[in-house]
């Protein structure tokens, strides 16, 4: 019994979203902010816990003094303030979290995404002394289509930038849509299988 | 539509005074003013003035639609905008619920009580005056219990769901399934067992999406195998996660296959942990994790977004045995030029079926293969009808 | 050079991550921890601000809308894992999530990623370009077949399916390049500009 009642909770939660779909009429109409709102409430139980779990974690760090014990300050220290800040204060503009959100959290965000250009060029050199012809071919095309759409491509041969929107539109669309055609039927049948629980390994045991 | 149109005239010949009343309120409503001097025509009216349910819908809404007038666009050209006006009856007050600028001959009314009738008035409007008034038949809202605008979808997926079905009962009753062979796969066992050989940890990124996606829930399948032969190599398993129930999912899943194992005292829940859910920040605490823990193997499947090259990069530099899958397009290039081995798209829903061996895995497997030998068939077929100019099944793969 | 200790702030922030590339060193571990706990806080001031409150707090206890205690009690059957009897219970809001999730995608991917591409493959206009995007679909498709043995004619397919499968991967590659250059131009232009104030 206890391990039916989650595959049948699973049934109609599954059964009600998809059928949902194609009935306009209420209450089907409702069910899907309904879920999102249900959605967001568990997610949020679940943080409670997921943060529960990072302090533990940290707070043992700190009291035995283990390796990198220091920076667990840092990260306690870090989530309290920022979380009192906008739990107490609130998050609108110019108070102590939003001074906060620009001065570092911002910083910090569009820094990590900025290092993708150096972890790009590393890729790519990586990718050029591969010498595979899979490589070889994704090389050129990345080549010829980054070209295309700098100045420099444009200066080397004036129809590069409309060679390189050609594989583009073209090649590069033909496989990313078969790509999507084969990821569609895979979603579709793991989502089947976890409906109808033909799937079930770690919800409750084999 | 000429009995409609015979039924209006007759309609108007006994309701003219009437109207003409009704035509000065409505006039002085909606704020239109008449004043003294002599004054330019008014423009010509509508015509053609008809309401009905807006189809597909939870109820509430009726479209009204007409013809232009003749002043809109040509002959006058005065018309600026129209005034669409309701009522419960015929005779009964008009009252404006909304307009729309000249050129636009239709008007949704989004307010209506399902099952009530409702008359819709349209008058066109040069700013000064308005035209003789054009009233519709009566029509009320309601909704619809099935979108027939989606049953090109419903068709689809019975189709979809029903080749895989059939598919798994069939391996059910014992038939022998092939499955080709797919190299980040096979590679999985090599991957375990160097980091095993080295001494070090096995890292599993499940990505950053939350467990309603699907790519996540393939990526805890796939762990549950992972996880199983690290168990039986006494290998130390890390599993960060982005999103707290991911960690509650992983921490389950991981623990189930340490007891399949037979080892259950080796697992540690604390080194399946929940970092951040913020993407960047998630994949600097990934990061700096890789550094110090130094991986032998790092598996990376789910979905991923732009961090994806921050991660495998790093990973690299570490010189672990790296292993991709993710159904994200837009990111499969930078697993492939990262990673030793990457499963393209469908290959990641595929795993499960590949590592287990499972009958009923393998027949859904051989369900999705028909549905692709079917688009195949549909898509060929299609290309060559359009080519001559036959639309229709371009029509019946439009969604409304 | 600036004087406002934001952006000396936010100037440590950068070099800390941007340091990461040289090697592992104390100023990006103290800015990784940094950023996970600023980052976790955040979500959680975020979260409450504009989840909780909005639809949770004020339907249950202003508008006195009960219906909203179904998934109030969901989210604490998550908390009976720490009681050993009724550990069984978390797995219910999983259970949901996981439903739900599966069957809302359904009908979505079918719509998106099956029938829209297929409509979209088709044209009445037929070029050479034309055609080599229909072969490169079903050339890809075939790649992917996984119940029959790659050989014959389902090898030549799937290998050209490859062919087109890396030279839209490079593609997809070429085309982000770009886009990461102009953030990292940004990043050093706040060095530049806004903290040692050499360009304008």
């Amino acid at each position: 019994m206890k391990k039916q009642i989650p595959l049948l909770i699973t049934f109609v939660a599954g059964m009600v979203m998809l059928v949902q779909y194609f009935i306009p009429h209420r209450p089907f109409s409702e069910v899907y902010r309904l879920f999102n709102q249900w959605y967001l409430v568990v997610a949020v139980f679940a943080m409670i816990l997921g943060i529960g779990n990072l302090i533990k974690i940290h707070s043992v760090r700190l009291r035995r003094r283990g390796s990198g014990w220091q920076y667990s300050i840092v990260l306690l220290c870090s989530l309290g303030v920022m979380g009192v800040a906008g739990l107490g204060w609130g998050i609108e503009r110019g108070g102590f979290f939003d001074y906060l959100y620009w001065n570092m959290y911002y910083p910090l965000s569009s820094t990590m995404f900025a290092l993708l250009a150096f972890f790009v060029a590393s890729a790519s050199y990586r990718a050029f002394r591969a010498r595979t012809a899979e490589a070889t071919l994704l090389l050129a095309s990345a080549i010829l289509v980054m070209l295309g759409r700098v100045p420099l491509g444009n200066y080397l041969w004036d129809r590069l930038p409309l060679l390189g929107d050609w594989i583009m539109s073209y090649p590069n669309m033909a496989g990313q849509r078969a790509i999507m055609i084969g990821i569609a039927l895979g979603v579709v049948s793991t989502s089947l299988r976890i409906i109808l629980g033909i799937e079930r390994t770690y919800l409750a045991g084999r | 539509m000429d009995g409609v149109g015979r039924s209006l005239v007759r309609y108007w010949r006994s309701a003219l005074p009437l109207v003409i009343v009704l035509w000065s309120v409505s006039g002085a409503a909606s704020g239109a003013t008449t004043p003294d001097t002599v004054t330019p025509e008014p423009p010509s009216p509508p015509s053609n003035v008809a309401a009905e349910d807006r189809s597909n819908d939870a109820g509430g809404s009726v479209v009204i639609s007409w013809t232009k007038s003749a002043d809109d666009g040509g002959g006058k050209e005065s018309v600026v905008e129209y005034l669409v006006l309701r009522s419960t009856s015929l005779a009964g007050e008009f009252q404006q619920i909304g307009s729309v600028r000249s050129g636009v001959a239709q008007f949704v009314d989004q307010n209506s009580i399902d099952g009530t009738p409702y008359f819709y008035m349209v008058r066109a409007s040069d700013g000064v005056s308005l035209s003789l008034p054009e009233v519709s038949e009566a029509a009320s809202s309601s909704a619809q219990w099935f979108h027939t605008g989606r049953t090109n979808i419903l068709v689809a997926g019975a189709l979809l769901s029903f080749l895989v079905l059939l598919f798994i009962r069939k391996a059910k009753r014992g038939e022998e399934l092939y499955i080709r062979p797919i190299a980040g796969l096979e590679a999985v066992d090599e991957a375990v067992g160097r980091a095993t050989e080295m001494g070090k940890p096995i890292m599993y990124v499940p990505g950053i999406m939350d467990m309603d996606d699907i790519q996540t829930i393939a990526s805890m399948i796939i762990l549950g195998r992972v996880a199983r032969k690290a168990a039986e190599y006494e290998t130390a398993l890390l599993v960060p996660t982005s999103r707290s129930l991911v960690m509650s999912a992983a921490q389950e899943t991981v623990k189930e296959a340490y007891l399949d194992a037979g080892r259950p005292d080796a697992f540690d829940a604390d080194r399946i942990r929940y970092l951040t859910d913020d993407q960047f920040g998630y994949a600097a605490g990934v990061d700096g994790l890789m550094l110090r823990e130094v991986p032998g193997a790092i598996f990376y499947m789910g979905a991923f977004y732009a961090e994806s090259l921050i991660l495998a990069e790093t990973g690299h530099s570490t010189g672990a045995i790296q292993i991709a899958g993710t159904a994200m397009p837009s990111q499969l290039p930078f697993f492939v030029t990262a990673c030793d081995y990457t499963l393209i798209g469908e290959e990641l829903f595929a795993a499960s079926a590949y590592l287990s061996k499972e009958p009923l895995l393998l027949g859904s497997l051989k369900g999705q293969d028909w549905g692709k030998a079917i688009s195949i068939a549909i898509l060929v077929g299609g290309v060559i009808l359009v080519s001559f100019g036959m639309s229709k099944i371009v029509e019946w793969l439009t969604t409304r | 050079m600036s004087t406002n200790p934001g952006v000396w702030v936010a100037v440590i922030m950068t070099i800390g991550i941007f340091s990461f590339l040289y090697k592992d060193n104390p100023l990006y571990k103290f800015c990784e921890h940094l950023f996970v706990g600023i980052s976790l806080g955040y979500y959680v001031a975020l979260y409450w601000n504009n989840g909780v409150i909005p639809k949770l707090y004020i339907p249950l206890f202003r508008q006195h809308n009960y219906f909203y205690l179904i998934p109030g009690f969901l989210g604490i059957l998550y908390f009976s894992r720490f009681v050993r009897k009724y550990a069984y219970l978390s797995r219910w809001p999983m259970a949901f999530v996981l439903g739900a999730g599966s069957g809302l995608s359904i009908p979505a991917i079918l719509q998106a990623r099956i029938i829209a591409q297929m409509r979209g493959t088709m044209s009445d206009t037929f070029t050479v370009s034309y055609v080599v995007m229909v072969i490169g679909v079903l050339a890809t498709l075939s790649y992917f077949f996984f119940s029959r043995e790659h050989k014959g004619f389902l090898k030549i397919a799937s290998g050209i399916g490859i062919v087109y499968i890396m030279v839209g991967f490079g593609a997809t590659f070429g085309y982000t390049v770009m886009a990461r250059v102009s953030l990292l131009i940004g990043r050093a232009q706040f060095l530049l500009r806004d903290w040692l104030g050499i360009i304008d």
